[in-house]
């Protein structure tokens, strides 16, 4: 099982899967705003998403699990 | 004995020389997907080159009856053949000989062509498979690691060293490859570490298997410590001789250049559409790197560690370039420790080396957070201040967008040493966002004023217009030119080509204190 963690602390802006999809390693997950950059959070494992654990315009810090992938 | 007899003798030697610790211990190499230390000789130097030393040296131990047991090469085989038709010298641990362990003679056979590699200033090549000190030799393994040592940091950026772990590494044994300048570690067979799992576990009760404390992509992404990650023993081999081609035989050549197929004039009329206007928007550096360099071809270094910041090696030209370039796409193009320890790393391996550095820079600045500043940001920042500096080989810059605040100083700006300065028209060179900016000069006047909101929306675009640009750096000279992205590779091969010849010294000293 694999989670998509947050690089840095940031707002998430946009969420592109939801339980269910299946996502290919490097697929972009989620994009979060940092350092005035809209900035991709790509998927580091193949799998399907179980859970996403943000929501859009929430603050997330560094490390923060955003999804979770089986 | 007469002639035939002793000739007869001296083959039935070689053959036995050359099992090594015998057939069993072969095939269970093999079975692991292993090549033994002969057969990775063999597919890694030029094919009938290799010189082999030392052959029938042996262990001198008369402890735990180890005298009794004597193998002949003792573990490792060592001598000098050709890559590419370039000398070099190899040493091969041998894992099927007491576990590939060190031992007095084994450490000696390694010490012997390191000096004769000093001497003949030609690259070592060292092919790590070792259980690590032989216990039974006691002391004498340490002094032998000890000399092995010294050896590789007296060679340190006179003779190219690059280390492939193809198996085991640990305990002190770790240290030879860590002071050399490559590290390819193979996937899944190989690892290093300095405690071991068992150890760790019977002093701070962690649990951890030996590829996740230390293989290959453990330290090719968490710690930074080895550069590459190849699929078996024979990707590894090949990735050798990848990085020779870029690297000269000592210090004091120039790396080899080859005859350039790719047009030098060739422009791109698409890179003129890759840096987005809007600055909120990332994109991936390694398009502009790739189609400027000689056939598209670039061998990044360190790809998995970092990668908010992206070096490696390729030609321009047919000459070789050292690219360094921090990448949009990940973690904003910050500079954080990790980034900063890659690149100054980077940097100074070319210097070493005589490679030209091509910087392509687009830094919002260093990554803020209380982890960064306790882990000490401050020194790493100001590993790649001192390693621009201190680099005499010449030194080009393409500003692409963002330059801000001190990220602008170290990355390769003028200040620093380089050369050419580029910066597209896309380049915000300025001493911190509009925003920031805006906040801190005209924080009186917003606060007066009847419409704060739109006061500073417009102060912002102002200040976007004025600042935000690579025209102030330019009016101060700070830029050499300003350039269109199409023209990237002609512009970058005329300012390598009248910087062939640069020669620059510092003042002398005993060394440097770089902060480390």
């Amino acid at each position: 099982m694999g989670e998509v963690t947050a690089p840095m602390g940031g707002k998430v802006i946009d969420i592109k899967v939801k339980p269910g999809d299946t996502v290919n390693e490097g697929d972009e997950v989620v994009i979060i705003e940092a350092m005035k950059m809209e900035l991709p959070i790509v998927a580091n494992e193949s799998g399907t998403v179980k859970e996403v654990k943000c929501n859009v315009g929430d603050a997330v810090e560094a490390d923060a699990v955003l999804l979770v992938l089986e | 004995m007469d002639i035939e007899e002793k000739i007869r003798e001296l083959e039935r030697r070689n053959r036995e020389a050359e099992l090594g610790g015998g057939e069993d211990r072969i095939a269970k190499q093999h079975a692991k997907g292993k090549m033994t230390a002969r057969e990775r000789i063999d597919y890694l130097l030029d094919k009938g080159s290799f010189q082999e030393i030392d052959k029938f040296v042996v262990h001198q131990c008369y402890d735990f009856g180890m005298e009794k047991k004597k193998i002949p090469g003792d573990g490792v085989v060592t001598g000098y053949g050709t890559i590419d038709g370039r000398l070099v010298f190899v040493f091969s641990q041998d894992f099927t000989v007491f576990g590939g362990s060190l031992s007095g003679a084994f450490g000696q056979k390694v010490c012997k062509i390191m000096d004769l590699a000093l001497k003949n200033r030609a690259p070592v090549i060292g092919l790590n498979d070792s259980g690590g000190a032989r216990i039974q030799e006691g002391v004498v393994s340490l002094g032998a690691y000890g000399e092995i040592f010294r050896r590789n940091v007296w060679s340190s950026g006179v003779i190219p060293q690059i280390s492939v772990i193809m198996g085991p590494c640990a305990g002190g044994a770790v240290y030879s490859p860590a002071l050399t300048d490559f590290i390819i570690m193979v996937k899944k067979t190989s690892n290093m570490f300095i405690t071991g799992p068992q150890v760790i576990k019977a002093v701070t009760h962690e649990e951890v298997t030996p590829e996740e404390l230390g293989g290959a992509m453990t330290h090719n992404t968490k710690s930074g410590v080895a550069h590459f990650a190849e699929d078996d023993d024979k990707a590894a081999l090949d990735r050798v001789k990848d990085l020779l081609r870029y690297l000269p035989q000592n210090y004091l050549e120039k790396p080899p250049a080859v005859e350039c197929t790719d047009d030098p004039n060739r422009t791109d009329p698409e890179l003129n559409k890759v840096v987005p206007t809007n600055p909120r928007i990332p994109y991936d550096i390694k398009v502009i790197i790739q189609s400027v360099l000689d056939n598209n071809h670039f061998l990044e270094v360190h790809k998995h560690y970092a990668q908010n910041m992206v070096v490696g090696f390729g030609r321009l030209n047919g000459q070789v370039v050292g690219v360094v370039a921090n990448q949009p796409r990940v973690l904003a193009g910050c500079l954080d420790i990790d980034a900063s320890i890659k690149c100054a790393r980077f940097v100074r391996t070319c210097d070493c080396f005589n490679i030209p550095l091509v910087t392509f820079v687009d830094v919002p600045g260093f990554l803020p957070g209380v982890g960064q500043e306790h882990g000490g940001i401050i020194k790493h920042g100001s590993k790649v201040i001192f390693a621009y500096c201190e680099a005499t080989v010449p030194k080009v810059t393409v500003i692409t967008r963002k330059a801000y605040g001190g990220a602008y100083d170290v990355m390769s700006s003028k200040h620093h040493g380089g050369d050419i300065n580029y910066a597209y028209p896309t380049a915000e060179i300025a001493v911190m966002g509009p925003e920031g900016a805006v906040n801190i000069v005209f924080r009186k006047e917003i606060e007066a004023s009847e419409d704060p909101e739109a006061t500073r929306e417009r102060l912002i675009e102002e200040y976007r217009r004025n600042f935000a640009s690579p025209f102030k750096a330019a009016e101060l000279g700070y830029i050499d030119q300003i350039i269109f992205p199409e023209n990237t590779r002609p512009r970058l091969i005329h300012a390598l080509t009248m910087l062939q010849n640069k020669h620059e010294t510092i003042p002398p000293r005993r060394h440097g204190n770089i902060p480390l």
